[in-house]
């Protein structure tokens, strides 16, 4: 019923709207009909046809009238009322382009910043995972081992799927130069925990995922593209991995990623690494549950506390304090930037406002300078809401033209914010302007034109008005309503703008008190790279040993040159923890021993590194295969295992050693800052390669000094290297300071946008305050000229103007010291150093912004010093 | 600007339907033909003739189109739609059932 109607009534008024001139036409048509008709009517019934003609006019009874009474009848005259404020409004917006132009470009950075940042935001937070019903995927906050996932799998029953994946980097050969790719081991439900279906082939079967299984791998669609040209010919080939042969079976689908780790191929853990898939004390694997559906979260962390207690029960040793704790995966991709994406959120939302406050400021400004055309309309009998709605219409339109260029602008910041993206930001990459960002920028921006286009818009028709008329002889000092709201206007954009400078101070007083860290060790001219043994052919240590002796004699032989090998990079990210005794002390249950940080080193490491020794003395030439078993701790060690105590000469060795292997504490080092300048160092104990039994540490970092360019040091790098082997690849080749710079990347891309912010912010105060201030000087011409006239000085005046733009300063900056005291502690994990209420700052950026302000006060006063009182006088 | 016999309100949609279910006519033509029709008792001024045709096309109860009248002249008709059919049975109900309980009313005896 209701569709049939609209069957006929849309295409009627489409019509209307967008063919007025031929429905008007056809109206004109009818009436013009019915006239004849009536008139011939009355002819033949004995008039003449001049009267008939007219008594056919006045039957109708106004014509005009009868029009306009068809066309309600078509009801589209909201419609073209609506038309017709757009075409004033682009008419008067046009007569004053500066207006036009000051709001459309402040709106333009406060919508275009906004879009930008929640582009960001909506790519890290908001976005769903790519993979099918990512809703259902869960991860559990700590790693596990395979044998540990089969238990969980037969101890529970809320999963559909239960996926296991750690990442190795493998060694790919047979295209040219050998490669560093990396390869995801992991167990055959990992697939169908994902979800995904492979685009070509097929992926790893249960049946094949088992010890001594086939060698089969699955590549990723980057890695097939890149090396085989997307050729469906692959399958049923094979290519070498670190010195053994695979079978490619299938190729993933493009969709297929995994957050922040780069995965080239996918092989079954049990044959790829047999040791390790066997090991339940190795919890290495990320873990992917999905959840069967219709199974809440809360019901499957029941069954996981469960399966807790069994396996603490049944494999005490590899399960103490083991709390697993299911969460979404999602959550566990962006938890730890949730909070800081959201501190810059709020940042580009305060910048927003202050750039609508002075956009409703402006056009307080301008209504004005309009209260005469209004008052005319008003006189000639349009009604308030008419008004009202122009002015709407006008800011609305205004906004949306601010929306259009903001996303210009957002385009622009979008690539900056790429530009300046810090590895740690998961998903970073996927930002882009999606319909998302343009819905919430198109809702932003009509949101903005209509909130803060009704303030000035009541404030004229309301208030402005009938003061207005009476007061229109004689410009008195600023009494009218719309100055003191945009007095109101300036000081809360003075507020707003310290909260975001303060914030942006506290922040570059926390890179800049980061920076200062010494973090222990040299940083100039030295050259780290990551190379990495392929298990094929260093499984021998005597072969790894062979290769470090052969590799840092030809290093050192390089003119000024000193080389060492260490097996964690400071600030690199990578570490390794080791349960460890120490002799004499009382035993504790297996599982409870303390944990260190272990490093393996060789070749003179601390005297490259120029990390200090602090006691005893540094490995020598006399530590060899075979000889005493030594290493070196750090202070951090001795503080906490050995405090008021020398260390030197106790023995330690790690947990659960067999056969039993003490080490003898040989010397003290000084710490440095492993984890990057904001962290503690924590207790660590060096040991060598060439004393280690861990044989699979068959990677390590060659870190050399020296006197030559650090681009002409790595060709000579890579020549010795590839004389003693040619088919190792090198990974990672940075200087030191590029590996410390990087690791305050993620402060560096805080407080880059903060400080834009902070500008933009600081800069849109300014022209609100200058705004104001020159507006309250033309209205208080008149009035200056009389001061003057009555013997006021200069200075007077100029103290006088100053001292009003110092009040409102004032006004507003205690205010937003206050809000900035309530509101920095939420930005306090981003801080280093200092507490969010830091003094210094708190004193210096109001002093700062005072300043700024009195400066913009000052233009405009030095305009009102000048005021000659003949004129002024006569200006009205 | 008399208007003889105003027609009760929402009586004009329920005439005009009615009489367009013989044949289209042009909104001349249904003047006539209401006048005649009703023994020249019920006249639509034509003031209102023309707003209620275009509320009625409106509503999808009438629908319009161009051609030739009895002296070839152009001229808009209108007839009446399959919604407009049901719309005057709808309303012709209503009519016949509150007429008769006017007429019950004014048929009242004294008491």
């Amino acid at each position: 019923m209701r569709l049939e109607r609209w069957f006929y009534s849309i295409p009627l008024r489409f019509r209307s709207l967008f063919r007025r001139n031929a429905v008007e036409h056809e109206l004109d048509e009818e009436l013009q009909f019915h006239l004849e008709q009536k008139t011939q009517h009355y002819v033949a019934s004995g008039m003449t046809p001049e009267d008939a003609r007219r008594r056919a006019l006045r039957d109708i009874d106004g014509i005009e009238l009868r029009k306009e009474e068809c066309r309600d009848a078509r009801r589209v005259s909201r419609i073209e009322d609506l038309a017709q404020d757009l075409r004033f409004s682009a008419r008067t917006l046009r007569k004053t382009p500066g207006f036009t132009a000051a709001a459309v470009l402040t709106l333009a950075l406060g919508i275009g910043a906004n879009a930008a940042i929640f582009s960001v935001v909506n790519a890290v937070l908001l976005r769903s995972l790519p993979y099918p019903n990512s809703e259902q995927l869960l991860t559990l906050h700590s790693n596990q081992s395979l044998p540990d996932l089969e238990d969980i799998q037969k101890q529970t029953n809320s999963f559909a799927a239960i996926g296991g994946l750690t990442i190795q980097a493998l060694d790919f050969t047979g295209q040219g130069d050998p490669v560093q790719i990396y390869g995801g081991l992991c167990n055959a439900e990992f697939f169908d925990a994902l979800g995904f279906r492979p685009v070509i082939g097929r992926t790893i079967s249960p049946v094949e995922d088992a010890y001594g299984g086939p060698s089969l791998v699955a590549l990723t669609q980057g890695f097939w593209k890149r090396y085989f040209g997307g050729d469906a010919a692959i399958l049923g080939k094979s290519i070498r991995l670190s010195g053994n042969s695979y079978t490619v079976i299938g190729v993933l689908p493009r969709e297929f990623w995994m957050p922040g780790r780069p995965v080239d191929v996918l092989a079954s853990l049990r044959v790829v690494s047999p040791l390790a898939a066997k090991s339940r004390g190795v919890h290495f694997l990320h873990t992917y549950f999905r959840l069967k559906p219709a199974i809440s979260l809360a019901r499957a962390n029941v069954e996981m506390g469960n399966v807790d207690q069994w396996l603490a029960l049944h494999y005490p040793e590899e399960n103490t304090d083991n709390h697993r704790h299911l969460l979404p995966l999602r959550d566990a991709i962006v938890g730890d930037v949730r909070p800081e994406l959201l501190v810059l959120f709020a940042a580009v939302g305060l910048v927003l406002l202050i750039a609508c406050v002075n956009f409703a400021s402006l056009q307080l400004a301008r209504s004005a300078t309009r209260q005469r055309e209004i008052a005319i309309r008003t006189a000639l009998g349009a009604p308030s809401w008419r008004l009202i709605r122009q002015m709407l219409t006008e800011s609305v339109f205004l906004s949306l033209l601010g929306g259009v260029a903001g996303l210009v602008l957002a385009g622009l910041g979008v690539r900056l914010l790429m530009a300046l993206k810090p590895a740690g930001l998961p998903r970073i990459a996927d930002t882009s302007i999606d319909a998302s960002v343009l819905s919430f920028t198109f809702a932003l921006s009509l949101l903005t034109g209509i909130v803060f286009g009704l303030v000035p818009a009541l404030s004229t028709t309301f208030f402005g008005l009938n003061a207005k008329l009476k007061e229109d002889t004689r410009t008195t000092a600023g009494g009218s309503s719309g100055y003191r709201l945009r007095k109101f206007l300036v000081v809360s954009e003075i507020a707003l703008a310290l909260i975001l400078l303060i914030s942006a101070g506290l922040m570059i007083r926390s890179f800049a008190l980061l920076h200062r860290v010494d973090p222990g060790f040299r940083t100039e001219n030295i050259l780290t790279m990551r190379v990495e043994l392929p298990e094929a052919r260093y499984r021998e240590q005597t072969k790894q040993r062979q290769f470090h002796r052969e590799f840092l004699e030809a290093l050192n032989a390089i003119p000024g040159a000193q080389a060492a090998l260490v097996s964690e990079l400071p600030m690199s990210g990578d570490y390794i923890t080791h349960n460890f005794v120490i002799e004499g002390r009382p035993p504790l249950p297996a599982g409870r021993e303390p944990e260190v940080q272990t490093r393996t080193v060789e070749g003179g490491y601390f005297r490259v590194m120029g990390i200090p020794l602090l006691a005893g003395r540094d490995f020598g030439s006399q530590d060899r295969t075979g000889s005493l078993h030594v290493v070196v701790v750090n202070r951090a060690f001795v503080a906490q295992y050995f405090p008021g105590q020398n260390p030197v000469g106790a023995r330690v060795q790690w947990a659960r050693s067999d056969p039993p292997d003490w080490m003898t504490i040989v010397g003290v080092v000084g710490d440095i800052k492993h984890f990057g300048p904001s962290e503690p160092e924590e207790p660590a104990v060096y040991d060598l390669y060439s004393q280690t039994a861990q044989q699979w540490k068959r990677w390590m970092y060659p870190t050399i000094r020296g006197a030559a360019s650090a681009g002409i040091l790595l060709e000579q790098v890579k020549q010795h290297l590839w004389a003693i082997d040619n088919q190792l690849p090198v990974t990672q080749v940075f200087t030191m300071n590029e590996v410390v710079a990087a690791s305050l990347d993620h402060q560096r891309f805080n407080l880059t946008l903060l400080g834009i912010f902070a500008g933009v912010a600081l800069a849109l105060a300014v022209i609100g305050i200058y705004g104001v201030m020159s507006y309250a000087i033309t209205q208080r011409t008149s009035e200056i000229g009389i001061r003057v006239a009555l013997g006021a000085q200069q200075r007077d005046v100029l103290w006088m103007i100053l001292g009003q733009g110092l009040r409102l300063t004032l006004l507003g900056g205690t205010l937003g010291i206050a809000a900035s005291f309530v509101l920095t502690r939420y930005m306090s994990h981003l801080l280093f150093g200092i507490t969010a209420r830091d003094p210094r700052t708190f004193v210096f950026i109001p002093f700062a912004l005072l300043a700024v302000a009195l400066l913009a006060c000052y233009v405009p006063a030095r305009r009102a010093m000048s005021v000659d009182p003949m004129v002024a006088l006569r200006y009205e | 600007m008399s208007r003889p016999s105003d027609l009760v309100q929402g009586t004009l949609d329920l005439l005009l339907l009615k009489i367009l279910t013989l044949e289209p006519l042009n909104g001349f033509a249904i003047s006539l033909r209401l006048k005649q029709v009703s023994g020249d008792i019920l006249q639509v001024s034509d003031g209102s003739l023309y707003p209620a045709l275009h509320k009625l096309e409106q509503e999808g109860w009438i629908k319009a189109e161009w051609r030739a009248s009895e002296n070839n002249r152009r001229a808009k008709f209108y007839s009446l739609t399959r919604m407009g059919r049901r719309q005057l049975e709808r309303e012709a109900d209503n009519w016949n059932r509150l007429s008769a309980a006017i007429s019950h009313v004014i048929k009242m005896e004294e008491a």
